[in-house]
């Protein structure tokens, strides 16, 4: 059904990983956990194939002899983001013409 | 949140929707550092005020304490930052603007200050400053959208104009503790109504 759309997106923690990194300049591993109530584990899976994706930057430091990760959306995130948003607008257009609820 | 979990079309709006809100309240302040900042300017030109009247000490004695406080204040503020960091597991561009903002701000303040003690007349120096809280409340208000300490900055520097013309330093002080009043405080208390509500909605609103 949703063939076209980006299959890196459209998964819910990474879409809302790409949400929350699209909004602020760069955000704390434990910030993206807090905010998507998600676990350690699952998120770490979930950020490295953004990462592999090329759409998040990351980066591992210690601060006060604790590992501190900071992701960041990259241009190509960006630009996917977008793209990913306007297909699923044009998407739900169809359905809802489907439907008889769509915008002419 | 499941690993992989599937969406519809519309989920995935709501989805995006919520997450952007949520990043949305990181851009937000809780007014309370306007609301204690202004209470001490406030309080600073009252009792200034009250003592150009009653004469208990020198005419700037609230104002030097003020800035000897502040001073120490924001020393700290830096020094902490510069030491253990800011504490923030987010940043956003706002933020670091309104960071900048302020650096350059509490600079010029003190610049300010320093001419006050040699070069500059209070008379005219107290109304620069009000030209100077003007012009960060602006830039403020306008960088966080919220419209109160726009309206608040065009309102002090009415004031400050006025401060520029008055014909004694009482004027002045008046002038001045009423555009910290429209300025800060008033503007403070509504971004920190505002600031709770949005906390509200962003817990109604957890995935």
């Amino acid at each position: 059904m949703f063939k076209d759309l980006d299959p890196i997106l459209h998964s819910q923690l990474r879409l809302a990983v790409v949400s929350l990194l699209v909004s602020v300049k760069e955000a704390e591993f434990t910030y993206l956990k807090e905010k998507t109530n998600s676990t350690a584990g699952n998120l770490s899976v979930q950020i490295n194939k953004l990462k592999e994706a090329g759409y998040i930057d990351v980066a591992k430091r210690f601060k006060d002899n604790y590992p501190q990760t900071t992701c960041r959306i990259t241009p190509a995130g960006i630009r996917a983001f977008e793209q990913y948003v306007k297909d699923l607008h044009s998407y739900l257009n169809i359905d809802g013409r489907a439907n008889g609820n769509g915008k002419k | 949140m499941e690993q992989e979990k599937t969406m519809s079309g519309e989920e995935g709006l709501r989805l995006i929707e919520r997450m952007i809100f949520v990043a949305k309240q990181e851009q937000r302040v809780d007014g309370v550092g306007w609301i204690w900042w202004g209470w001490a300017l406030f309080a600073a030109s009252i009792f200034t005020l009250v003592n150009l009247r009653f004469n208990w000490v020198s005419t700037y004695f609230f104002w030097n304490a003020l800035g000897v406080v502040a001073l120490v204040y924001f020393v700290a503020r830096y020094l902490q930052y510069f030491f253990f960091g800011a504490g923030k597991t987010v940043r956003t561009y706002t933020c670091e603007l309104i960071r900048k903002l302020n650096l350059g701000f509490f600079i010029s303040l003190f610049f300010i200050m320093i001419a006050m003690n040699g070069i500059l007349s209070p008379m005219a120096g107290f109304p620069i400053l009000v030209n100077l809280y003007a012009f960060w409340i602006l830039i403020y208000g306008t960088s966080m959208n919220f419209r109160p300490f726009i309206a608040g900055a065009f309102v002090a520097w009415g004031l400050g104009i006025a401060g520029l013309f008055a014909k004694t330093f009482e004027g002045v002080m008046l002038t001045h503790a009423i555009a910290v009043l429209c300025g800060y405080i008033i503007p403070g208390y509504m971004a920190n109504t505002a600031f709770k509500k949005l906390n509200r909605e962003v817990a109604a609103y957890s995935v």
